[in-house]
């Protein structure tokens, strides 16, 4: 336990610690970064290692998101290796590892406003437009707000103590479900993602997404704080992902600035972790959190690639028409093309495990909507490879002078990345299998049937006359047939059935009153 | 494992192992010379042909089946598997030794051919990534692992077709291409998920998966999709002569030997479900017969070399589609490989057929009598000019797709980018930015 936390104050002091040395020292910033890194990266795995079996992924993502950042030091171009973005990374790093690893809600808060705290000063990671900085703050005040209501009722403020509790009822679900789509970039908040990307940093504004913080929410708080408010909702959330990823994928087609356009493919691809998640499948869960790792490695890979040319040929790079890049860097562009189709279910790369498994996962749960995955996934297949076709091949642009393709420090750190698509691709048992214990967890913690402790504490209060605080909470099971009642009584339109219902409701609430009042 | 077994795992691998050393060795910095790589693809697949060669020979001299290898799941969640598990059959067993052969062929021809071209290395590992996919999809004993060698297929034909980057035009119709593909390809994988929803598996080694009632049907319509775009049926056959822009031994390999024939492979395959369904069937045997009509109508009108073979190819593999629609599965396969032999001789020949015809006409003193225009004279003059301008469009197959597919979902998306816009003083106005397949290059032959 001790071990424990040492690791993980190791692995998030460090980055930050080095943040500071590197925003005051301005000498060596990538060497301080790298080595920050390379410690949490270190410190995450030996906390991997430790972790129980089925009980893993937050720390599986501590070390996916170390890796990400040691990266991102070592490939960032000369040009942007500057103190305030070394330190601004060092910090987004930190303050992510503090998210992965809260037990507690307020830590939970605290780190998900300090990632967006670098993305609203202009001179730092600001982009140019608003949007990014309204729709971050305005999930950061949701947030809040639902951690606010849910320490005004009195509860615990440890998720494994309100683990199931449905603590703040229907208020704070929705306040977190917004929180979701704001920080996700589900539609209609989706634009803020592509502004981010086009005009702010690009390699720190990857770091951002690929926090994937709404999808880490989906999977720390809502799912098991409301196991059953998320099983008859959650398909509306799950609507909502999967319109996103089809009508990103849409707005793709015509998009020209690479960077936006690799936005809307990483933002139409995590929209389908949303949906596997909330797929209430094994196979679907499982597939969305691989679909997690592969999404992010492949976003940072193509975002840093795409960098490395800005910095190589010039920031005005289109879409719009060829380049011929491939002529001077081959190796580039190779890179390029295999992080491309392995964000998009390219065979022999971890992907195609993961796109299987999310299609089955999201058809088996929802047979017609579960078809725009596929649907999207297809476009987004298309857009990866006009934008590689645009910038890589074609008649080579006159006015480019010869560029260096790949740097050694710039090859070997993307073929890491190469080599965990490929290698996880085709061994994807080691990756999967820890996966699916977790998602198999999740899954029974969401089936598990219905108690009083689920429902709405005012109802259960009245129905047994007592006050909201009275109610022994968690510790009372009424038999299946009484859940279903109180469901018909509360959430659906009254039918014969449910009158029926209802007046079994009322004997039953006179013998509860009996026996408990 | 048995000697027949391992050489299965050998002949499949093979290409792939090369393919994996080769493109890592040279992301390392290290370029092959020309001889180092034709004698290793000389090599591998020789042993490759050879290895098949005895797996045939103990099959029938031992009178077995097939030969499989299960390499156990190759990932499993749940309830859900995905079995690796490979089968040498005598359905596969013919496509593996066409598809080793020809490759073999078409890596020794291609030395030559390509000689001191920039991307003869390029050629050559996507050559024997193409023959890794194609003996993946054949040898599968799984529609889930088919998939996985089918992709392949689908993403080298693109590379190649893009061959001659520096061109605008092979890269655009590489797009337009991978774009058909990959819609048609979501078929196949919504026939997979189907056989695992309602049969459990979608193993076809110890049997086709059991399908009841109206499940047939679905599941034979789906691949009926996913073939018919490989296979360029109508109404996917728009994409076939774009494909002619690739190199000349690729052209030859792909699209008049094994990946224009893996449609009807996987119809092959599926001939339980098909036989299960006379819906099925039937649209199987109405596309073939289409196809196989528009084939030789647009060919007539086709002014390359290239894509007159191509549209021949075309109305072969609809004439293989209505055979597998009737059932004739022997006629099927035996057409196939004797259509794939020819054709693949008749591409390579094409650089010099022009050649051979002057050498021809010398001999004879003069002009070859024409022929094949007894069909044109059948037609009154009105019909034959409207069938001349419907072949000189190629069926307003294109035409259709822009109109019905490509323009919808691009004023879709304009429409979308506006609305993005709003709040940014942005009015969305991008028309020019409208993907490049909606106004597509046409096809030049290489």
């Amino acid at each position: 336990m001790a071990d424990s936390a040492i690791l993980l104050s190791v692995a998030i002091g460090v980055p930050w610690l080095a943040a500071i040395l590197a925003a005051t020292g301005r000498r060596h910033v990538r060497v301080i970064g790298a080595t920050a890194s390379l410690a949490a990266a270190f410190a995450s795995a030996l906390l991997l290692g430790s972790a129980p079996h089925g009980d893993s992924l937050a720390t599986a993502l501590m070390v996916l998101f170390s890796g990400l950042a040691l990266g991102a030091m070592l490939v960032i171009p000369h040009r942007d290796c500057t103190p305030p973005t070394i330190a601004g990374m060092l910090f987004i790093l930190g303050s992510t590892l503090l998210a992965y690893a809260a037990q507690n809600l307020l830590v939970l808060l605290a780190a998900w406003i300090l990632t967006t705290i670098p993305f609203f000063p202009v001179p730092w990671f600001a982009a140019h437009t608003w949007r990014p900085r309204v729709a971050l703050l305005l999930s950061s005040i949701a947030l809040a707000l639902a951690t606010g209501l849910i320490a005004m009722h009195g509860h615990a403020m440890t998720i494994d103590r309100l683990r199931g509790r449905s603590p703040g009822g229907m208020a704070v679900f929705s306040l977190l479900v917004v929180a979701v789509i704001l920080r996700k970039g589900i539609y209609p908040a989706h634009a803020w993602v592509a502004d981010a990307a086009g005009g702010g940093p690009t390699i720190p504004t990857a770091l951002l997404l690929n926090g994937h913080f709404g999808a880490w929410l989906v999977a720390k708080l809502v799912v098991p704080l409301f196991p059953h408010a998320a099983r008859d909702l959650f398909p509306v959330l799950s609507y909502l992902a999967l319109a996103t990823a089809l009508y990103v994928a849409i707005r793709a087609l015509t998009e020209n600035s690479p960077r936006r356009l690799l936005a809307f493919l990483a933002l139409s691809q995590s929209a389908c972790i949303l949906a596997g998640l909330e797929s209430r499948t094994v196979e679907g869960i499982t597939g969305a959190v691989v679909h997690w790792f592969v999404v992010t490695v492949s976003t940072m890979g193509l975002f840093g690639i795409l960098r490395l040319l800005e910095v190589r040929f010039g920031e005005n790079l289109t879409a719009k028409r060829h380049f011929g890049l491939a002529e001077n860097a081959p190796r580039l562009a190779v890179f390029f093309l295999v992080f491309g189709l392995a964000l998009v279910g390219l065979p022999g790369t971890l992907s195609f495990c993961s796109q299987d498994l999310l299609i089955h996962g999201t058809l088996a749960s929802h047979p017609l909507t579960g078809l725009l995955l596929p649907m999207a996934t297809a476009m987004n297949a298309i857009t990866v490879f006009r934008l590689f076709a645009r910038l890589f091949l074609g008649k080579r642009r006159t006015g480019f002078t010869v560029m260096a393709d790949a740097l050694p420090r710039e090859r070997w750190i993307l073929a890491a990345g190469v080599m965990f698509v490929v290698l996880g691709g085709l061994f994807p048992n080691t990756i999967v299998a820890p996966q699916s214990a977790e998602a198999e967890a999740s899954l029974e913690a969401l089936n598990a049937p219905l108690t009083l402790g689920d429902m709405d504490p005012n109802r259960v209060a009245r129905w047994k006359g007592h006050s909201t605080l009275a109610v022994p909470w968690c510790k009372f099971s009424p038999p299946s047939e009484h859940v279903s009642v109180y469901r018909a009584c509360v959430r659906r339109p009254m039918t014969d059935d449910s009158r029926r219902n209802v007046r079994a409701a009322n004997c039953e609430r006179f013998r509860l009153r009996h026996e408990y009042g | 494992m048995k000697v027949a077994e391992a050489t299965l795992v050998f002949v499949v691998s093979a290409p792939g192992v090369v393919f994996a050393i080769f493109g890592l060795l040279w992301l390392s910095g290290w370029v092959p010379s020309e001889r180092v790589m034709s004698r290793v693809t000389g090599v591998t697949f020789s042993a490759s042909t050879l290895g098949l060669a005895a797996i045939a020979w103990s099959l029938i001299s031992k009178g077995g089946a097939s030969v499989e290898v299960a390499f156990g799941n190759w990932f499993a969640v749940h309830d859900y598997h995905f079995p690796l598990v490979l089968m040498a059959d005598r359905l596969s067993l013919p496509f593996l030794l066409m598809t080793v052969v020809l490759s073999g062929l078409i890596g020794q021809f291609s030395a030559t051919y390509l000689h001191r071209e920039r991307g003869f290395l390029r050629f050559f590992l996507l050559l024997h990534l193409f023959a890794f996919g194609s003996l993946l999809a054949f040898a599968a004993a799984s529609f889930d692992l088919l998939v996985g060698g089918w992709e392949l297929v689908g993403i080298t034909s693109v590379l190649l077709i893009a061959f001659f980057q520096q061109r605008q035009a092979p890269v655009e119709n590489a797009l337009r291409v991978f774009g058909i593909y990959r819609a048609c390809d979501i078929g196949l994988l919504v026939a997979v998920f189907a056989m695992h929803h309602w049969a459990g598996s979608a193993s076809f080694a110890g049997g086709f998966p059991k399908l009841t009632g109206a499940q047939p049907a679905i599941v034979g319509v789906l691949l009926l999709v996913a073939a018919a775009g490989k296979a360029a049926q109508v109404p996917f056959s728009g994409w076939l002569p774009r494909a002619m822009e690739g190199p000349t031994p690729s052209s030859a390999i792909f699209y008049g030997a094994i990946s224009i024939h893996a449609g009807a492979y996987l119809l092959l395959r599926a001939e339980p479900v098909l036989a299960q369904s006379g819906l099925a069937s039937a649209l199987v045997i109405a596309i073939g017969a289409i196809t196989a009509v528009y084939g030789t109508i647009a060919g007539r009108a086709s002014a390359d070399a290239k894509t007159s073979l191509a549209y021949a190819s075309l109305t072969q593999v609809g004439v293989v589609f209505v055979e597998i629609g009737l059932g004739w599965i022997f006629i099927a396969v035996a057409h196939i490989l004797g259509h794939a032999t020819v054709r693949t001789l008749q591409f390579l020949r094409a650089p010099s057929m022009l050649h051979d015809y002057h050498t021809m006409h010398s001999a004879v003193g003069g002009e070859l009598s024409p022929t094949g225009k007894h069909l044109e004279e059948i037609f009154p003059k009105r019909v034959q000019l409207w069938l001349y301008r419907w072949a000189l469009d190629r069926g307003h197959l294109d035409t259709i797709l822009d109109r019905f597919v490509i323009y919808p979902l691009v004023l879709l998306s304009g429409l979308f980018t506006r609305f993005d816009g709003l709040g940014l003083g942005q009015t969305g106005k991008r028309r020019d930015a409208a993907i490049s397949v909606t106004s597509p290059a046409r096809q030049g032959g290489a």
